[in-house]
């Protein structure tokens, strides 16, 4: 007994563990978000301030770092991604709901066969796919000669779409084959018996059948698309859209608006989970309130007759945002008593670094004149211990900026 | 084909025709046969293209084994160097989501409460509707040079310089791990949540340990499970480009890269094709492997 209760602990560690892999970096990014320094970061903490979210800051040695609300790449990357999502919702939804439609009426060998076929773009590396896409519509723009093939051919957002959906219709045709396992089949065949057309059937009896699946596969379809990069890098040509904007600033060098736009994201994923968790949790009670109703109609016993509870329960988790609410008025308190935040703060921290920055042009120019006069006299040219060593101190060139020399 | 007509109606047997020969032929096999066939021919400059000199050739696979003809070396070390890298550590990073991945999918199948366990189900999911992109950043914060790690281990006195997550890869394992975590605990707890709890029960009453009650009982019950999570993590690690771009380091190289850069920068398409390829034949291979080794259907792998 014992030792299943030492067992029960190290999993209990294990657990926390595990959240705290998959929670922690998140976490940090978002607190990064918040720091005014031009290199995302906790420990060098400079002051508070949304400016990732709004205009960016233009460095004191000229470096412009784009903020959210400034930075007219992503909102064009943006839209073209809204664009292609929409475009791959509305092939990949057809698509997948006729093949596994189709997969219902065929039988034995051919079944196997389609089904492998159909599930195969799951397993090709994404890259491949937005290859291929690529390789093929180029060879069809140059065979169709100048006009209309030609153009679309040669457009990043219809070879995206296209790329996207080879794979996407694979997610949507595996959803709608789970809700099809279901289906009664002899609805359909009462429908036929009373006299509709299969269109009628199809329309009246199979669509508002698969309603959930469609509605699923349409918001798992337009999330994978949008945050598709492996296909689309390829695929999206000379365009650009959110994640190869994303990427390109994650190359080019890392800014806090990168952890800014990621805490966007974060949160509209947050609300939307909650609020499909409560939906959900309201849609079981009602249902169970029905079926108790039901129960209760049938028997007429006067034992299972629910009385309609009026009073309003106040849900636990209204309490963990209360406890958050404060405890973030208490933080801010404390960042607004220890000068942390505001505009003052910043430009103080602005201030304290351009000066860094100067003095240390200036020593570097020093440096250099009194090199030069030595090298003439033909002395010691490693100046470095006429300073008493100043320069032999590293912490002088980390404070430097931006540069993060030790990655490489 | 008459009785399929007959059974969906005219209008929508058209849409289904339509709707299924668009996918299968011209959106999965035309093109990846349009690529098998670029990577055996030559890279010409498209006014060439049909004419004399367009002739099967296998000129990029010879490239990839022993190198352009001006390099002394008698194979083409860092190409091959490259791949096997690659499908190396995307071997390393399958066995470690799944050893790391296991318990956690047993907990939740198995000893949790429904509500803890469907809990911890939204917060899985939760982090991977964050792009992966994005995560990776959030682990490069992390790991950088004077990022949160160094600094808070340089902090309190443990180490007197920072340590080079990067370069010592460190951060590119961490990254593939973390990037498909959920696929390879999905199909886990999937199968293990099917296995019937009495079994365990009666295990444990006729006096088998832990460890062995899951050698004998959980594991060979969740087999399609293990297949499937470590057929989909294998896959899209080794296929990964996103994570490799922002952890990896600048001499580690991911063989996705390798293709980007034939194809984008050096304009090499055919030879970006045939390196895709490879990738591809590795991918086929291991599924093949997998569905050998487990044996099950391909249909057990996808769900």
């Amino acid at each position: 007994m014992r030792s299943q209760h030492f067992l029960n602990i190290l999993l209990g560690i294990y657990i926390f563990i595990f959240l705290m892999y998959l929670f922690g970096p998140l976490l940090i990014m978002s607190v990064t978000a918040f720091n005014s320094a031009e290199f995302p970061s906790i420990t060098p903490w400079e002051c508070f301030s949304w400016r990732w979210f709004q205009e960016g800051k233009i460095a004191y040695d000229g470096q412009h770092l784009a903020g959210l609300s400034t930075d007219w790449r992503l909102h064009d990357g943006l839209i073209k991604s809204l664009m292609i999502g929409l475009g791959v919702v509305v092939l990949s939804v057809p698509i997948g709901m006729a093949a596994s439609i189709v997969l219902t009426q065929v039988h034995s060998r051919l079944r196997t066969i389609f089904y492998s076929v159909s599930i195969m773009p799951v397993l090709f590396p994404g890259v491949i796919i937005g290859i291929s896409t690529v390789v093929l519509w180029d060879r069809i723009a140059t065979i169709g000669g100048e006009g209309f093939i030609a153009d679309i051919g040669r457009n990043g957002i219809f070879l995206t779409i296209l790329g996207q959906t080879c794979f996407i219709s694979t997610y949507c045709f595996l959803i709608f084959v789970a809700r099809l396992q279901r289906f009664d089949q002899t609805q359909e065949e009462a429908a036929l018996d009373l006299g509709a057309t299969q269109t009628q059937v199809f329309f009246k009896i199979l669509i508002p059948y698969l309603m959930p699946a469609i509605a699923s596969a349409a918001v798992i379809a337009f999330l994978a698309s949008f945050e598709n990069y492996n296909t689309t890098v390829f695929s999206i040509l000379s365009d650009q859209t959110l994640t190869t904007v994303i990427a390109s600033k994650v190359r080019l060098g890392i800014s806090p608006a990168i952890s800014a736009l990621a805490l966007v994201i974060i949160a509209l994923t947050l609300v939307a989970a909650v609020v499909y968790e409560v939906l959900r949790r309201r849609e079981d009670r009602r249902k169970k309130e029905r079926q108790d109703q039901l129960i209760y109609e049938q028997t007429k016993d006067s034992r299972l007759k629910k009385e309609p509870t009026s009073s309003f329960k106040v849900p636990r988790f209204i309490f963990v945002v209360i406890l958050f609410f404060i405890l973030g008025i208490f933080g801010f308190n404390q960042l607004v008593k220890n000068d942390l935040y505001g505009p003052e703060c910043v430009a103080a921290a602005e201030s304290a670094k351009k000066s860094n920055f100067a003095e240390q042009l200036k020593l570097l120019q020093q440096n250099a004149d009194t090199v030069d006069e030595k090298s003439l006299e033909g002395g010691n040219l490693g100046g470095n211990q006429d300073y008493g060593d100043i320069f032999g101190d590293e912490n002088l060139f980390k404070d430097f900026g931006g540069f993060d020399t030790k990655e490489d | 084909m008459n009785s399929f007509f007959n059974k969906n109606g005219p209008l929508i047997s058209t849409y289904f025709i339509i709707a299924i020969v668009f996918w299968l032929i011209f959106l999965i096999i035309i093109p990846q046969l349009y690529m098998l066939d670029l990577s055996f021919r030559p890279n010409l400059p498209p006014l060439l293209r049909g004419g004399p000199d367009d002739v099967h050739t296998l000129v990029h696979y010879k490239h990839f084994i022993f190198g352009s003809e001006t390099s002394a070396d008698a194979y083409n070390y860092v190409d091959i160097g490259v791949f096997l890298n690659t499908i190396f550590t995307a071997i390393m990073v399958t066995i470690i989501n799944l050893c790391f991945c296991y318990p956690i999918a047993f907990y939740m199948a198995k000893v949790a409460k429904p509500n803890s366990a469907r809990l911890l189900i939204v917060a899985l999911i939760i982090p991977f509707w964050i792009n992966e992109l994005l995560r990776s950043f959030a682990l490069r914060i992390l790991f950088a040079g004077e990022g949160v790690i160094n600094n808070i281990l340089i902090g309190t006195g443990l180490i007197d310089a920072g340590i080079n997550f990067i370069a010592l890869d460190i951060a590119l394992y961490t990254g593939l791990t973390y990037a498909y975590i959920l696929l390879m605990i999905f199909p886990l707890y999937n199968a293990i949540e099917s296995l019937d709890t009495n079994q365990l029960e009666a295990a444990k009453d006729l006096g088998s340990s832990t460890i062995r009650t899951h050698w004998r009982i959980v594991i060979p019950h969740a087999k399609a499970g293990i297949a499937s999570g470590c057929t989909m993590v294998f896959m899209l690690t080794a296929g990964a480009l996103a994570t490799p771009v922002v952890l990896s380091s600048p001499n580690t190289y991911w063989f996705t890269q390798l293709i980007y850069q034939w194809f984008n920068m050096n304009d090499n398409w055919s030879r970006g094709s045939a390196y895709s390829i490879l990738l591809l034949s590795v991918s086929v291979i291991f599924v093949l492997l997998m569905m050998r080794l487990f044996k099950v259907k391909i249909g057990e792998i996808v769900r």
